[in-house]
C-alpha cells in the first residue's frame, strides 16, 4: 500500500486492557523486542492518552474498567483512531453470559480497524496499526484541505 | 519427620475424630509408566467440629491449603476444603479434600485463618459468592464483586434471583 | 499524626500492559507501613461462564484464563476431569503434555526476567531475553501452531503428535538453550548492578510463606521445599525425579528477597531443559488419544459421575481445579484457583518497611498474573496527604533509586 506524502509524523499508540487473558498484550510487547522491533517505523508505545494518536484497546469490557475506558477515549485528543485488538474485544469471544461483561467495545466507543484473533500474530497488529494510520493521514488531509480552501475564500472574498 | 502411611492416617482420623467424621474414603491413583502411587483422602466431617479436625491435621505437619470450593444444591451449601499434608518430601504428599454441609438458609462456619492465615482470600471469594458467614472473620470489603454490586444477590447461588439484568450476551 | 494515602492507579506489573490494578499505599516518609487486598478489575465470572458451557467448551475457556500460562489451565482442568470421570491417558499423550508444559515454563520465565530488568530501568536486558524467548516460541509454533493458547490438550490425551520430524528442531531448540543459559546466569545473577537493587528486598521468611500457603517460585525462593511435581508426581513427572529448586543450590544460603526469586526461575530454566531431554529421550510409542470420536467423548462425559481434583505446577506456583461432574453437559462444580491467587496475600509482609522506589521490582518479583488473578488494593497510613501516583511515576522512581546506587 502506498504512504501518503504527508507521511512525516511517528506514530504514539497507548495500550487499554480492558480485562483481558494478557495474551494479546503479550504480543503487543513482543512488538518492541527485536524481532518485530516497530520502532524503526516510528511507532511508539507512550504512558498517557494524552500523546497519544492511536487507542488500542484488547479485551473484552469489564464492568469495573468501563469508565475508565470512556475516560481514556475522551482524553485522547482529535484526530485519533481507535483499533480493538483481539476477538474478545470485537465480538466478545469466549466470553459471552457473564454478570461481569459488558460487551464489545463498539457498544461504547466507535472503532476504526478490527483486528481479529486469540491471540493474534504480531504481524497483524502491525497490519492493523497501518491501516489505522493511513485512516489518521487521510482525516488530517482532509481538514488541511477544509483549511486552505476557506483561506482561499478568504482572501478573494 | 514421621510420616504416617494413607492406611494409618485414615485410622488415626477415625480414632481421633469418633462420630464427627460423617465418612471417609482413600482415593489412589498410578502415575507415568512406573505406576507410582498418588494419594488422595475424601472425608466429611461435622460442621461444628471443623476447626477440630483441622488442630487434628495440623498436628500431624502444617497443612498447606489450596482452595474452598463451595457447591449448591438445593438443600445445603457444601463447602470442599482442598488441603494437603506431608509435601516436601518426595512423593510423600498426601491431599485431604474435607467436605463441610451446611444449612442453605443461614449458613455459617467458623473461621480457620487463626490456623491457618493464608485462608483469608479464599473465605472472602465463598463469603460474597455464597453468601456464608465465616464467624470470626473481620467484616472486609468485596474481594473480587465490583464495590457497587447489589448487597444481597450471590451469584453462584442456584436460584438466585436478580442475575439476568446483570447478565448481558 | 497525619495520614498520606497514596492512591496509585497502578496498569499491571508488566511493561506497558495496562492490567487494571490499583494500589493504595499509605506511607511514612518514604516507608511503607501497612497494606490492604481488593482484586475486582480482570473478574470476568469465569467460572460462572463455565456453567453453560459443556466441557469440551470448557476447556478452551481455561485456556483463555491466562494468556502467559495458557498451558496451566487445561492441563489441570483435563487432569481433574479424567480422575472424575475415571478416563485413562495413554502414555505417550502424558510425555507430550509434559514438554509442552516445560516449554512453556521456559517461555514464561524468561519473559519474567526481562520484565524484572524493566522494572528496574535496564531496558537492553528487556530487550536481549526476549529476544532470546523468540526461540521457543518458535519451536511452540511449529509443535503446537500457535504462540499462544496452543488448543492441543483435550480430554483423555493430546490433539497433535510430536513426530520424528519434530525431533532434530527440537533439539536444536534445547542446544541453543544450553548455550545461553550461561550468558542469562552472567547478565542477572554475576551483574553487581541487579545484584545492589534486589539483595534484601521484598523479604518472605520461611514462616510467613508457610502460614500464608505461598505457592511456586514466591515460596521456594523463601525455603519452603514445596512442588507439586515432587511432591505428588503426576503424568510423565511420576518417571523422573524432580526436586524442588531453593535458593542454596546456586548461592549457599536462603533470604526470601528478590534476588533469591531471581535465582530460582533461572535454576528452574535450566531444570526445565533437562526435563524436556529427558522425555524426548524415553518417549513411548503408541496413541496419543485413549477416545478419538468427540461425539463418543461428549457421551461418556455426559454419563459420567464423580469428583476429581488435578493440580499441575504452573510456572507461578501450583494450579488446581476441581471439578464436580453430574447429568447433562456442564459439570455441576468447576472450580478454578490460578497460583497467584495464594502469593497475593504474601504482598503484606513483603511491601512493608520496604521503599516506595522498590513497589515496581516488588510487586513484579511473585510475578503475579492478573489475567489469573485479579486486582489488588494497598493501604498504608502515616501523614495525611492525599496524592496520585501513577504507574509511569512509580516506576520512574525505581529507575532514579538505580541510577543513584550505581553512581
Amino acid at each position: 500500500m502506498k504512504l501518503n506524502k504527508n507521511f512525516d509524523r511517528s506514530l504514539w499508540v497507548f495500550h487499554l486492557n480492558t480485562g483481558s487473558c494478557n495474551g494479546c498484550d503479550i504480543e503487543i510487547v513482543a512488538l518492541l523486542t527485536p524481532r518485530y522491533d516497530v520502532e524503526r517505523f516510528g511507532i511508539k508505545l507512550v504512558g498517557s492518552p494524552k500523546h497519544a494518536d492511536v487507542l488500542l484497546v484488547t479485551g473484552p469490557v469489564n464492568r469495573k474498567m468501563l469508565p475508565r475506558l470512556k475516560l481514556i477515549y475522551d482524553q485522547t485528543p482529535d484526530p485519533k483512531a481507535v483499533i480493538v485488538v483481539g476477538t474478545c474485544g470485537s465480538s466478545g469471544g469466549v466470553f459471552y453470559d457473564s454478570y461481569n461483561i459488558v460487551g464489545p467495545v463498539d457498544k461504547h466507543i466507535p472503532v476504526d480497524v478490527y483486528v481479529p484473533g486469540c491471540p493474534i500474530r504480531p504481524e497483524a497488529i502491525i497490519n492493523g496499526v497501518l491501516k489505522a494510520w493511513l485512516k489518521l493521514e487521510r482525516i488530517r488531509n482532509e481538514s488541511n484541505k477544509a483549511k486552505v480552501i476557506e483561506t482561499a475564500k478568504e482572501a478573494s472574498s | 519427620m514421621q510420616y504416617m502411611k494413607p492406611e494409618e492416617l485414615i485410622d488415626f482420623l477415625k480414632k481421633e475424630l469418633k462420630e464427627s467424621l460423617l465418612d471417609i474414603r482413600l482415593d489412589i491413583k498410578k502415575e507415568g509408566i512406573k505406576q507410582k502411587e498418588n494419594h488422595n483422602i475424601w472425608l466429611e466431617i461435622k460442621r461444628e467440629k471443623l476447626i477440630d479436625a483441622i488442630e487434628l491435621i495440623s498436628t500431624l505437619h502444617y497443612p498447606h491449603i489450596s482452595i474452598i470450593a463451595g457447591e449448591d444444591n438445593g438443600e445445603n451449601v457444601i463447602l470442599t476444603y482442598l488441603m494437603s499434608i506431608y509435601y516436601g518430601e518426595e512423593g510423600k504428599e498426601v491431599c485431604l479434600n474435607i467436605k463441610v454441609k451446611l444449612d442453605i438458609k443461614e449458613p455459617s462456619i467458623s473461621t480457620i485463618t487463626d490456623i491457618i492465615p493464608g485462608a483469608q482470600t479464599t473465605e472472602r471469594e465463598i463469603k460474597e459468592m455464597f453468601g456464608v458467614n465465616f464467624v470470626g472473620l473481620p467484616d472486609m470489603h468485596n474481594i473480587f464483586l465490583p464495590e457497587d454490586f447489589p448487597k444481597n444477590i450471590y451469584p453462584f447461588r442456584k436460584n438466585q434471583k436478580g442475575l439476568d439484568d446483570l447478565i448481558q450476551k | 499524626m497525619a495520614k498520606s494515602s497514596y492512591k496509585v492507579p497502578i496498569g499491571p506489573i508488566h511493561p506497558s500492559l495496562e492490567e487494571p490494578m490499583t494500589f493504595n499505599f499509605e506511607i511514612a516518609g518514604e516507608k511503607i507501613t501497612s497494606v490492604d487486598l481488593a482484586p475486582g478489575d480482570n473478574h470476568r465470572g469465569i467460572e460462572f461462564m463455565g456453567r453453560n458451557r459443556n466441557i469440551i467448551q470448557i476447556i478452551y475457556l481455561a485456556e483463555r484464563i491466562c494468556g502467559i500460562c495458557s498451558v496451566s489451565h487445561p492441563y489441570a482442568f483435563c487432569r481433574a476431569v479424567e480422575s472424575a470421570a475415571n478416563i485413562e491417558v495413554p502414555p505417550r499423550a502424558e510425555y507430550i503434555r509434559a514438554i509442552i508444559a516445560e516449554l512453556e515454563r521456559i517461555h514464561s520465565h524468561i519473559l519474567w526476567a526481562g520484565v524484572a530488568a524493566h522494572e528496574l530501568g535496564f531496558d537492553s536486558v528487556l530487550f536481549l531475553s526476549w529476544k532470546v524467548r523468540e526461540n521457543v516460541m518458535d519451536l511452540l509454533e511449529l509443535l503446537t501452531g500457535n504462540r499462544v493458547n496452543y488448543g492441543v490438550f483435550t480430554i483423555g490425551g493430546v490433539r497433535r503428535d510430536i513426530t520424528d520430524e519434530h525431533m532434530p528442531r527440537i533439539k536444536q531448540t534445547l542446544e541453543y538453550y544450553k548455550e545461553t543459559y550461561q550468558k542469562l546466569e552472567d547478565v542477572f545473577l554475576q551483574d553487581p548492578s541487579i545484584a545492589l537493587r534486589t539483595k534484601g528486598i521484598g523479604p518472605l521468611s520461611y514462616e510467613e510463606a508457610l502460614n500464608l500457603s505461598a505457592v511456586g517460585p514466591t515460596t521456594r525462593a523463601s525455603g519452603v521445599k514445596k512442588d507439586v511435581r515432587q511432591d505428588h508426581p503426576y503424568s510423565a513427572y511420576a518417571d523422573m525425579d524432580i526436586k524442588a529448586i531453593t535458593p542454596e543450590a546456586f548461592s549457599g544460603e536462603v533470604n526470601g528477597d528478590v534476588f533469591d526469586r531471581i535465582i530460582v526461575r533461572l535454576l528452574e530454566v535450566k531444570q526445565s531443559v533437562e526435563i524436556i531431554e529427558y522425555c524426548v529421550n524415553n518417549m513411548p510409542d503408541g496413541d496419543i488419544l485413549s477416545e478419538k470420536k468427540l461425539a463418543k467423548l461428549l457421551g461418556t462425559l455426559k454419563k459420567a459421575t464423580g469428583e476429581g481434583v488435578g493440580r499441575h505446577e504452573a510456572p507461578r506456583g501450583e494450579v488446581i481445579h476441581y471439578v464436580k461432574l453430574g447429568e447433562g453437559e456442564s459439570p455441576e462444580v468447576w472450580k478454578a484457583r490460578a497460583p497467584t491467587y495464594n502469593n497475593l496475600m504474601p504482598w503484606v509482609p513483603m511491601l512493608k518497611n520496604q521503599e516506595v522506589a522498590d513497589i515496581p521490582i516488588v510487586i513484579a518479583s511473585i510475578d503475579p498474573c492478573i489475567g489469573c488473578m485479579d486486582r489488588v488494593t494497598l493501604v498504608d497510613s502515616n501523614t495525611y496527604k492525599q496524592e496520585i501516583l501513577t504507574r509511569d511515576q512509580l516506576r520512574k522512581l525505581s529507575v532514579e533509586k538505580t541510577r543513584r546506587l550505581l553512581q
